[in-house]
């Protein structure tokens, strides 16, 4: 059966000359874990809302074709109708809370909908969610990923045969990615759901769909079984998806051996991956290669620090208690740790933002205590993880050129031009920061961050809400950055990032250094991996679950230690 | 010298926007398990409409001090937060109070005082007694009170959801004007001159800031307005089931008529006493 019937469904926005879908004729069974994967701005948010009837009822347009979903035409039924029938749950979820508590806010679409069993059904859906015993909460409560899963329970709670999901682990760490798709499992496995989402991540798609969705430019490409679909890694790449990394090694490797790819089935998550790498026999065990600093110098310092936030009821919370920890000149930091480890409020002591109830911290040896803020920001700046936050002026050219303008630098005018020629960004000059991309609002942000050349840079996860192409992209340009500023420190999730540009990784746990050190200090100790609940990139943890000994962070490392376990053929 | 630094330093810091933000919703949800919160709205909105009209028109200073010791008592069992405290004091001195300091230093007599006394004592009665309703009780629950009383179901939701969005513009606010300080240049503020034009400064940026902080909203709002729609939020609007539900919530217990007995106990008591006198 048929949950979803699309016949020749061509959409444009209200104005646009062009449109955003085009012609598009699919079926989505009943039960399917779908997985829509496409660049950015190929039409994927677009195409969920025409699911739902958000298109065209409440957002007009030019729609042509027609949208079945549970039987219903979706320009007949009313949007709330059509809601209880397909649940949606939005990439900026946090925007999607209305209520003050977590059952109120559970509920709320019931009581609106007059159910009368309404607490009933908002109880059941937080249940569903993994939130049973938080429902007297208050949401500002709840850490990033509840909120996520809070927003999937008020879909929930309506008992929606479909469930669309617009990228839902963008902005979580890998435990909270895992628990989400795992409520999303159940959902699917034990009550038959439809479960459609928008995803970037190629692992996950391994791991948990059923089938996959190639949208580009507005058209559909192809939809196929997950397995059958992760197999184009060419298609897929040129369309900016990046297979899992198992299957890139995998396919890299049978190219270099000369193999066409159609009579070898390529593996898709590290277990099937095991059974097709070996290691070389050549292969010594690579040593792990400590942390040295570089220099002597201190840029930044923890001495001692306590610090607790206010809470709306009974008493502080306590972040940091007597923390210690030196930056030196030079260090290219990663600082790394579960959401609400302590990441962004070390951020922001040391550019002042939040004073340490006790001890003291120091930039460039000096109390930041006797600096005052727009001193301090000549040797220090940070780019916030949101980047609208950081425009202030009407177009990103006169944000680039601000804090020179304001502090009378010469040739600021020069400066900005060199910035925005830098980061690409020259054509975009006279345009508001947030009517920009994605990526060009994190290059534009950047650029704004390093404009008054501070010698410390901190940059609150530059990677978070991109999709993989655009992550790269800023991959290369934190990688260009290295040169112009002295020593940096992200705070991140991404762990490519991690072992592709850090220097030191600093894991924090519970307000606590758990563990400093390189890459092979890190995530070469499985008792600290196990422990923090880090993920390394999957080509490392392809590596060890084959040779416990091997370090490799990248394909290229990885397809230098391993070979074919068998010939391909046969394992075909 | 140290100490007055410090004190400074502590004020300045505790006037932060942060701090406005906790103590908005600590006013509005911090407090809900107190006596007050627990009552009924349409019984508090009575209550209210008593304590908030009758002072204006009667000028019998007996009367007047037991109300005001009354809204006194109900204010601090409603363990208002310190910041509207303190605006409800900067207010009532705004008001009159410092009409009678004026009156006193200018060699007033107590004839004088007596009249002023009456009106500030008036403001203060009828401005604590708001803010033991408004800020004592749930915004959600007033909301519920106010529709019973057939106030249009667009006003109670916006009374719940202004809480709501308040913290989000708030954070926002202080993120960009964050912003601000770590890229702007203020002027030296170490003597008098340049303490004014850091005020005036600052009054800038806090304009500044409203254009990016409107913009920023907006976008978030986007997806809210979408939501809202899911959501069902027209239909129950106009679902007369819906208020239904939503009222079935309230319910008057004895602790309801007990609070309004003890007050008109007290109100008599205080009348009592003013005929005796």
């Amino acid at each position: 059966m048929n949950v979803i019937e699309i016949d020749h469904l061509t959409y444009s926005y209200p104005g646009a000359a062009h449109p955003t879908l085009k012609d598009i004729t699919v079926k989505i069974e009943k039960g399917d874990f779908l997985a829509i994967v496409g660049n950015n701005g190929c039409g994927k948010s677009t195409f969920c809302k025409t699911l739902n009837g958000l298109i065209p009822q409440f957002i007009s347009g030019d729609f042509q074709g027609s949208v079945r979903a549970c039987g219903l035409d979706t320009r007949e039924t009313d949007v709330g109708t059509l809601a209880r029938k397909v649940g949606y749950v939005y990439q900026d979820f946090e925007n999607q809370i209305i209520r003050p508590t977590v059952l109120d806010d559970a509920s709320y679409a019931c009581l609106n909908y007059a159910m009368p069993d309404y607490q009933q059904r908002g109880l059941c859906a937080l249940e569903e969610c993994g939130l049973s015993g938080r429902q007297d909460d208050f949401i500002w409560q709840l850490s990033g990923g509840q909120t996520h899963l809070l927003a999937l329970a008020g879909a929930v709670s309506l008992q929606p045969e479909v469930l669309i999901l617009d990228e839902p682990i963008a902005q979580l760490d890998p435990k909270h990615a895992d628990r989400i798709y795992d409520v999303l499992r159940q959902l699917n496995e034990k009550q038959g759901k439809t479960i459609i989402v928008i995803e970037h991540h190629t692992e996950y798609i391994a791991d948990f769909c059923k089938h996959v969705m190639l949208l580009k430019d507005g058209e559909l490409q192809w939809m196929l079984p997950t397995e059958e679909a992760l197999q184009r890694v060419e298609e897929l790449q040129s369309c900016n998806i990046f297979p899992p990394q198992v299957t890139i090694a995998a396919h890299r490797m049978l190219q270099a051996g000369g193999f066409s790819e159609d009579s070898v089935k390529l593996p898709v998550t590290v277990e099937e991956g095991k059974g097709f790498f070996a290691p070389k026999p050549a292969n010594d065990i690579p040593e792990k290669r400590p942390f040295l600093y570089k220099s002597d110098e201190i840029a930044a310092a923890f001495e001692n620090v306590s610090v607790s936030y206010r809470s709306v009821k009974g008493e502080p919370r306590t972040v940091f208690s007597g923390l210690n920890l030196e930056i030196r000149k030079g260090d290219k930091v990663a600082l790394i740790g579960s959401n609400g480890a302590g990441k962004s409020t070390m951020m922001k002591l040391l550019v002042g933002l939040l004073k340490p109830s006790s001890g003291d911290v120091l930039i460039n040896g000096k109390s930041i205590r006797e600096l005052k803020p727009e001193a301090l920001s000549r040797q220090i700046s940070m780019v916030y993880q949101n980047p609208e936050d950081m425009f202030i002026k009407d177009s990103i050219g006169r944000d680039i050129s601000y804090a020179m303008e304001v502090r009378h630098i010469q040739d600021s005018a020069g400066r900005t031009e060199q910035l925005l020629e830098r980061f690409r960004l020259t054509q975009l000059k006279d345009r508001d920061g947030r009517l920009l991309s994605g990526g060009q609002m994190r290059r534009a942000s950047l650029a704004i961050g390093i404009a008054l050349n501070p010698g410390i840079l901190l940059l609150d996860e530059p990677t978070a809400n991109l999709d993989i192409a655009t992550r790269k992209e800023i991959m290369r340009t934190l990688e260009d950055m290295k040169e112009i500023t002295e020593t940096v420190m992200i705070a991140t999730h991404d762990m490519q990032l991690v072992c592709e540009w850090a220097e030191r990784i600093i894991v924090l746990w519970n307000g606590q250094v758990v563990a400093d050190g390189s890459r092979d200090e890190i995530f070469g100790s499985r008792e600290i991996v196990e422990k923090v609940g880090i993920r390394p990139p999957e080509i490392f943890s392809l590596g060890r679950a084959i040779a416990p000994d091997s370090l490799c962070y990248t394909i290229d490392t990885f397809l230098n230690a391993f070979e074919w376990r068998s010939s391909p053929d046969e394992n075909s | 010298m140290k100490t007055v630094d410090k004190l400074s330093e502590s004020i300045l810091d505790k006037l932060s926007i942060d701090f406005l933000r906790n103590q908005v919703l600590k006013n509005a949800y911090g407090n809900n398990d107190t006596v007050i919160a627990e009552m009924d709205p349409r019984m508090m909105l009575v209550w209210y409409l008593f304590f908030g009209l009758v002072p204006w028109f009667v000028n019998d200073l007996p009367f007047l001090l037991g109300c005001f010791l009354l809204v006194m008592i109900t204010t601090l069992a409603a363990r208002v937060t310190g910041l509207v405290l303190l605006l409800f004091g900067v207010g009532v001195f705004s008001q009159t109070g410092y009409l009678l300091v004026v009156t006193l230093l200018f060699g007033g007599d107590a004839s004088a005082i007596v009249p002023l006394l009456v009106l500030t004592l008036k403001v203060a009665t009828v401005s604590l007694a708001s803010v033991t309703v408004f800020s004592g009780m749930d915004p959600d629950k007033l909301a519920n009170g106010l529709m019973w009383y057939g106030c249009p179901e667009r006003l109670s939701f916006s009374i719940s959801y202004a809480y709501r969005i308040l913290p989000i513009l708030m954070e926002e606010f202080q993120n960009i004007l964050l912003s601000y300080r770590l890229r702007g240049n203020p002027p030296e503020h170490e003597h008098l001159g340049g303490k004014i034009k850091y005020l005036i400064y600052q009054i800038k940026i806090i304009i500044h800031s409203f254009y990016p902080l409107m913009l920023n909203t907006a976008k978030r709002s986007r997806t809210t307005v979408e939501v809202l729609e899911i959501k069902g939020y027209r239909y129950a609007a106009i679902n007369k089931q819906v208020k239904k539900i939503k009222l079935s919530t309230l319910h008057v217990s004895n602790n309801d008529f007990l609070f309004l007995s003890a007050s008109f106990l007290w109100i008599a008591v205080t009348v009592l006493i003013s005929t005796l006198i």
